[in-house]
């Protein structure tokens, strides 16, 4: 059995049916990349992971263990964490305290993330540690939000476009960080729109279209696969 | 003036001061991170007191009374436990008005079942020997209870400041009340969460009701008027601050004592002055900052499936005429009584939907609405009687002057947003209600206008429309309430209104269309206050008196309920609440004291059922079958979406 | 001529300079792109163009008039529209009435209070046109809060052209957007520009589209303009390249 497990789901927003038997399959410390245009399903297969929308049919098994049903804060606590697509720090709290707040699961990891890790990773946060998160720039949101995931110290990491904003200089900061922890055991879940990104830290990629897999492979595959790569990715 | 005396006044002050800010604190908390404005934490307080009550009479000594002191508010943490995890919990996805009805029903519930338990009459709570002595200072004196409080309250600031900004648990909660989605995503147990909050935040008003019980008496209905001074301290202070809430309490405390002493009149008008001036000044109170912008995702999606938006839809015109028709055959067979009744739905439902527009349409929560009914059906009332104006030119100027209230009002308004929106509405309301109340000379004070005389409307010399009979007046207030239905209905489907909906939606984007926001909520604060006028207007005709209670605070929670009932996003919403809120009234009245308990019980099964109103709940199941039916029709924009 | 002129602006945030001293000039019909590493102040200088910050000094002049100072909608009047980085469009409106609220207020309409807003035929044609244009067209009845993200960008998009500017300020257009989307986006912007002689300042981190459509780059640093020239000269700037792109993109 994988370590994440999807087993064909099916998700609504209320009447809308948005994903249709999905199902993906992630082994221990891989760095798969979910692919596909606006509005294919990526952010909604994300949220019925973390149990923010949950499936209606169909299950998700963690590590072995039926995760669908649960609340979004125990997923989280079971060790899956989620980077929202839109930005959502917490906008009342200082830079250091939206990171406080997230810490969990210190006991759980062998090199837990501390603030002063973040700080290392992002200087830039620590430049801007007294801000409100309502006052930092839409990048420094985005690398905020990342960071605030990484502190409930992850086993598996959803991350919605994080290079969305960020100047060329991150996001190679962010494709090593991605490497390393996968180093260290973690296994990515990865949805983005730059494939430059996609083709230098995954391994395999699924494409999804109209709330479907369309394509499962590796990364090695998908690139030389010229139907797919015209047909869903414009390249 | 000595000084002891101005420690005896100075001490009482605080006193005041201390039992306003355990009750806004827990106030103030409980929204900073529910958002919810609890309109029950009144009642919490006098629940605190009364279960004080309740356990000196079996506990006796001052071993007994400290017990009481301290179980009554773990009594009252228990009730808002049930409360939040029965209740509140169901609707934390609505907006936050639906939050504040509940709260409210809440209220009439309490009151009317405390009213059952511990009867109608007023109950004092004798203090202990050991308490009730008193010591001199500064050659004042001062009793030891007083002492004790004062050393208290400040006791429970600390406490809390503490919890809140200097524990985790207290950043976790400051965060959560941004983005509750995000919070449950990483981690943080929300549900677990807010019921700790609201129960420590009942514990508070519990404590403050407890503690102010032995000094003040209790009876059903005390809590009514606590609320209502501390969200006066609490929107002073800065929604949601605790430093807010601590000023705001020593201010209001002096206020009250030096009103007491200066002006005994009009000590409550001073304090809605005080308000006001605060607020203009810092619009969001003296420690507030701003309201946080809910997160796109937590508002209530499903909201949009009970707004017929007119842009897209279009109603059958048969659905519209024949209720009209149908009432225009009412007085054929129906007897005086239902014209009488039918005469005051018209009316509520004018006021209604003129405060929807506001509120649906524009997003903005008036809480002073009677303020402008008030201002109509005196200026009817007073140029009838006193300037012997004809009816007609008298029913003119009622939404004339309204009007210009409003339009001086409203400046001062719009410039705020949310719940400080309609908290200072409200300040203005009762300003208006205390000058309207204490003028003997010009608006005959409580006494109100009696026999105002409806003479008839004179037809250039064809005759005269007389309004003497009920049906006359039936018809009359028709035709006035139909046509200005009407006008309304064309300002909320015009380019217009589909504005209002978009500063409704997003203010700031709104202004990057050019939109100059504040011009466009002025414009319609006024219109609705002009149309609230003529409702109130056409009051005063057909009642023949009026009274200042037409302008309290209570008359303006009627057009909100209203609303709630029929259904925010929907036309005739309002006014379907209109009909179900004054037969409710009418008949419950006459049916049952215990009136309120009901009408409390069926505005809370409404808030939990059918969230969307009765209009609301029709658009959402039924949109399919009136399509069919073709009482909606679809207008089609594009081709190439509807092919 | 140019149509936008920016002067010795200054802007603090406490003891922050977001911006120190930029200056800035743009032609008519211009495309130009501000870019520069995230917090170097790019969102802030159009907040500050767009009269949502105000500037501790400086000038900004638009078609010959001063517009510092102004509220934002008396600048919108003028001609100036812009998208924000962090979507912002009226989420319980359908797609339809995100565009023709814009377009209502465009043409002087959003004060008629007694005509029925479907009724206005021509506004609701060109509605429809516009959404063809950003390909939402087929989404027009849907409610704007469940479109997906990138959608969402693409309707940040049309509300901000519906305003008919002559200077349009794009505050990374394309970010969320799948290489369809941003592909067809581009080249939209690119269109409408050549045919209505818009003017177009925007910024984004994707350098493939910056060096693809702009004619000027300005480059901004911790507040501070450190290269402002044509795309070649960036490409070959130094201090740009370490301050920003990294060594990556020489290949590209
Ligand atoms: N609350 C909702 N109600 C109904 N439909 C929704 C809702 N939210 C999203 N959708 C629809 O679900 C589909 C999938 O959306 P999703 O956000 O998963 O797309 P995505 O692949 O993440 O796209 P993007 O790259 O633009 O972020 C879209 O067509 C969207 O319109
Ligand atoms: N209201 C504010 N208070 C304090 N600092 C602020 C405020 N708004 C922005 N800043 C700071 O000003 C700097 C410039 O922010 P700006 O949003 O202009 O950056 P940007 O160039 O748009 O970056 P990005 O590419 O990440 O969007 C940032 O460091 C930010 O933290
Ligand atoms: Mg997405
Ligand atoms: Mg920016």
């Amino acid at each position: 059995m994988a370590f994440l497990d999807l087993n064909s789901i099916n998700t609504y927003y209320g009447r809308s049916h948005i994903l249709f038997d999905v199902s993906l399959s992630i082994e221990k410390g891989e760095v798969v990349s979910l692919i596909g245009r606006n509005g294919a399903g990526k952010s909604t297969t994300f949220r019925s992971i973390i149990g923010l929308t949950p499936p209606q049919t169909g299950e998700v098994i963690f590590k072995g263990e039926r995760i669908s049903g649960l609340r979004a804060f125990r997923i989280c606590r079971k060790g899956v964490g989620f980077v929202p697509e839109d930005r959502r720090c917490f906008p009342d709290l200082t830079v250091r305290d939206n990171l406080e707040v997230a810490a969990r699961r210190e006991k759980e990891v062998d090199s837990p993330w501390t603030v002063d890790r973040i700080y290392a990773l992002f200087p830039r946060l620590q430049e801007r540690e007294k801000n409100l998160g309502s006052q930092l720039s839409g990048g420094e949101q985005q690398m905020l939000t990342i960071a605030r995931t990484l502190m409930t110290n992850p086993e598996v990491l959803l991350l919605d476009e994080p290079s969305e904003g960020l100047a060329p200089l991150i996001v190679s900061l962010l494709a090593d960080m991605i490497l390393r922890i996968r180093k260290e055991g973690v296994t990515v879940l990865l949805a983005e729109q730059n494939l430059h990104f996609c083709a230098k830290v995954s391994d395999r990629a699924f494409v999804i279209d109209k709330g479907s897999v369309k394509f499962a492979g590796t990364m090695k595959e998908l690139l030389a696969n010229d139907e797919i790569k015209e047909k869903y990715l414009a390249v | 003036m000595d000084l002891s005396f101005l420690t005896v006044q100075v001490l009482s002050a605080l006193r005041q001061a201390a039992f306003l800010f355990l009750i806004s604190s827990g106030l103030t908390l409980i929204f900073g991170v529910l958002n919810i404005l609890n309109f029950a934490h009144g009642a919490l307080y006098m629940l605190g007191a009364y279960f004080v009550y309740a356990l000196t009479l079996h506990l006796t000594g001052p071993a007994g009374f400290l017990i009481a002191i301290l179980a009554a508010p773990l009594g009252v943490a228990l009730i808002a436990t049930v409360i939040e995890t029965g209740l509140l919990r169901r609707i934390y996805m609505q907006e936050e008005i639906y939050q504040l009805l509940l709260t409210y029903a809440l209220v009439l519930i309490i009151d009317d079942l405390a009213k059952i338990v511990f009867g109608p009459e007023f109950k004092s709570i004798p203090k202990p020997e050991m308490l009730s002595g008193s010591v001199t200072l500064f050659g004042g004196t001062v009793p030891v209870y007083t002492l004790l409080v004062v050393v208290l309250a400040p006791a429970v600031a600390l406490l809390l400041w503490y919890l809140l900004y200097k524990t985790k648990t207290g950043k976790v909660v400051r965060a959560t009340s941004s983005d509750r989605e995000m919070a449950d995503a990483l981690g943080i147990n929300m549900s677990a969460l807010f019921t700790l909050v609201f129960a420590f935040g009942a514990v508070l008003a519990g404590l403050g009701g407890a503690l102010a019980g032995p000094v003040r008496t209790v009876f059903p209905g005390v809590g009514t008027e606590v609320i209502i001074e501390s969200f006066v301290v609490v929107v002073i202070g800065g929604l949601g601050n605790l430093w807010g809430a601590l000023v705001g309490s020593i201010l209001i405390g002096s206020l009250e004592t030096i009103g007491i002493i200066v002006f005994p009149e009009f000590e409550m008008a001073l304090i809605y002055l005080l308000m006001v001036a605060v607020l203009v000044v810092r619009p969001w109170g003296l420690f507030g900052r701003p309201l946080k912008i809910k997160a796109l995702s937590e508002k209530n999606l499903a909201m949009e499936a009970q707004e017929i938006s007119p842009v897209h839809f279009t109603v059958h015109p048969a659905v519209r005429w024949a209720p009209l028709l149908l009432l225009l055959l009412v007085p054929l067979f129906a007897g005086r009584f239902y014209q009488y009744l039918l005469t005051q739905i018209f009316v509520a439902s004018l006021m209604a939907i003129a405060f929807n527009l506001l509120l649906g349409t524009t997003g903005l929560l008036s809480f002073g609405q009677a303020a402008f009914f008030g201002v109509g059906a005196y200026t009817v009332g007073l140029l009838l009687t006193k300037a012997g104006f004809g009816t007609l030119p008298a029913l003119v100027l009622s939404p004339v002057v309204a009007a210009a209230v409003a339009g001086i009002i409203g400046f001062f308004c719009v410039r705020l947003s949310g719940v400080h929106f309609a908290m200072l509405t409200l300040a203005f309301g009762q300003l208006i209600f205390a000058v309207v109340f204490k003028w003997y000379g010009f608006t005959g004070g409580d006494n109100g206008i009696q026999g105002i005389r409806v003479n008839p409307i004179p037809f250039g010399g064809m005759g005269a429309l007389d309004l003497g009979s009920t049906q006359a007046m039936y018809y009359f207030v028709l035709v006035v309430v139909g046509l200005s239905v009407e006008l309304l209905r064309r300002i909320r489907s015009s380019p217009f209104g589909a504005t209002l909906k978009a500063i409704r939606e997003n203010s700031q984007r709104a202004s990057f269309l050019g939109v100059n926001i504040k011009l466009y909520q002025w414009t319609v604060f006024v219109v609705a206050g002009a149309f609230t006028g003529l409702a109130g207007g056409l009051y005063a005709l057909m009642e023949k008196s009026i009274s200042p209670e037409i302008i309290h605070w209570s008359k303006s929670a009627e057009p909100v309920f209203m609303t709630i009932i029929g259904g925010i996003y929907t036309f005739a919403g309002p006014a379907v609440g209109a009909v179900v809120y004054v037969i409710l009234n009418s008949y419950l009245v006459a049916w049952t004291e215990k009136w309120a308990l009901v009408l409390g019980l069926v505005l809370l099964t409404l808030v939990l059922l059918l969230p969307g109103g009765v209009v609301g709940y029709v658009n959402e199941k039924a949109r399919q079958t009136l399509g069919k039916l073709r009482c909606i029709h679809k207008w089609p924009f594009s081709k190439s979406a509807t092919s | 001529m140019a149509i936008l002129e920016v002067r010795n602006i200054v802007k603090s945030f406490g003891g922050l300079r977001a911006l120190q001293d930029v200056t800035l000039s743009v032609e008519k019909g211009e495309i130009r792109a501000v870019i520069g590493p995230n917090g170097a102040g790019k969102s802030t200088l159009f907040n500050v163009m767009t009269g949502l910050l105000a500037p501790d000094s400086g000038n900004v002049v638009f078609d010959g008039e001063q517009i510092i100072g102004m509220p934002p909608h008396r600048i919108i009047r003028k001609g100036i529209g812009r998208s924000f980085q962090i979507t912002n469009i009226f989420p319980r409106m359908s797609v339809f009435e995100n565009v023709q609220v814009a377009l209502f207020s465009h043409h002087g309409k959003s004060r008629n209070p007694l005509h029925l807003a479907r009724k206005f035929t021509e506004i609701g044609e060109e509605t429809i046109a516009i959404l063809e244009q950003v390909g939402l067209a087929g989404k027009y009845d849907m409610s704007a809060s469940i479109l997906s993200h990138g959608d969402q960008k693409r309707l940040e998009i049309a509300i901000s052209l519906a305003s008919r500017p002559k200077l349009l300020m794009l505050d990374e257009p394309t970010a969320g957007m799948s290489r369809f989307e941003s592909r067809e986006t581009v080249s939209l912007l690119q269109r409408i520009s050549r045919e209505q002689g818009l003017t177009l300042i925007f910024t984004e981190h994707d350098m493939d589209i910056v060096f693809a459509i702009s004619e000027k780059i300005m480059v901004l640093q911790q507040g501070a303009v450190i290269a402002d020239g044509t795309p070649a000269e960036i490409k070959a700037n130094p201090e740009v390249r370490k301050a920003y792109l990294g060594e990556e993109i020489t290949e590209s």
